[in-house]
């Protein structure tokens, strides 16, 4: 059988990896962008349209998309599917309030299978959960679990 | 507000999924997957798509959050969960759907457990996932 690049131990090796971590405020032309792209009204006051979620999550923890893409070995853009999101919030966002974020690996392994609008194969799925709490020691305010795929081919 | 278990939430629909949206959301979340803006990218794919660009995730799922806040408010949203089993393009008319699975109480706040979706017209899903909901009080 052909070798898989990268080794499954590899992978596996990332569950607990933490990302920088840092802070994000979200600015009114950033959510205002946001809603708009969502076809909504903008949200009454400073209320943030919770499709932040996906975005301000990632880039506050001191990451991106790419970085995660990177992180996994992604063999291209391409090759990346989505498994799942997942998104609570315990409290809704405000504009120009400056959370706090961390984020971490928290699940890795390599699969075999179909995926999604894909050919079966040899992919690796990786999940992502990442926080947001309130500035000045503020609770808990939502957070976001992504699970990607990674998609593989022999070498 | 009154609501029960088995009740359809209002639908939401996109008339027609715009690329121009793709490429703006792709620019602010420094999204670099040219899927989301480049047609000529996603007509090269095995996918058989064509020239059209394929919606970020997050976009779809909003039509969905858009349903839920316009149904109960617009904090109203406590927890989503969604997969992705099939992608929606630029062009699309898409429909979100809801439907109360369960109605339960949390620390005093009354929570409605849904299912949702989102479809073409006569389609299976393309978003499917389950939802929380705090009520507004009856």
């Amino acid at each position: 059988m052909a070798e898989i690049q990268p080794p499954a131990e590899e992978i596996r090796a990332l569950v607990g990896h933490e990302f920088p971590g840092g802070k994000y405020t979200i600015a009114h032309w950033e959510n205002f962008l946001l809603t708009e792209c969502t076809g909504s009204e903008p949200l009454p006051g400073d209320l943030v349209h919770p499709v932040v979620l996906f975005h301000m999550p990632i880039l506050g923890a001191g990451t991106s998309i790419g970085g995660m893409f990177a992180l996994g070995q992604a063999e291209s853009d391409f090759s990346i599917g989505i498994e799942s999101y997942d998104w609570e919030i315990e409290r809704p966002l405000h504009e120009d309030l400056e959370y706090t974020v961390t984020g971490r690996v928290t699940e890795a392994d390599r699969m075999e299978g179909p995926r999604r609008n894909d050919r079966p194969g040899v992919y690796d799925r990786i999940q992502f959960r990442f926080e947001l709490h309130e500035p000045d020691g503020g609770g808990f305010a939502a957070s976001s679990t992504i699970t990607w795929t990674y998609r593989r081919s022999a070498s | 507000m009154n609501v029960q278990v088995g009740d359809s939430i209002p639908e939401w629909v996109m008339e027609s999924v715009r690329p121009e949206r793709m490429r703006t959301m792709a620019a602010i979340l420094r999204d670099p997957n040219p899927v989301h803006w480049d047609r000529r990218a996603v007509a090269a794919l095995p996918f058989g798509i064509g020239e059209r660009t394929i919606n970020q995730g997050p976009l779809g799922l909003s039509y969905i959050l858009n349903m839920l806040m316009e149904w109960a408010g617009p904090t109203s949203v406590r927890r989503i969960v969604m997969r992705f089993p099939q992608v929606v393009l630029d062009g699309d008319r898409v429909i979100a759907r809801g439907t109360v699975t369960a109605i339960r109480e949390e620390n005093g706040v009354r929570l409605a457990d849904c299912d949702v979706s989102l479809s073409r017209e006569g389609e299976a899903p393309s978003l499917a996932g389950t939802a929380t909901v705090a009520l507004p009080p009856e």
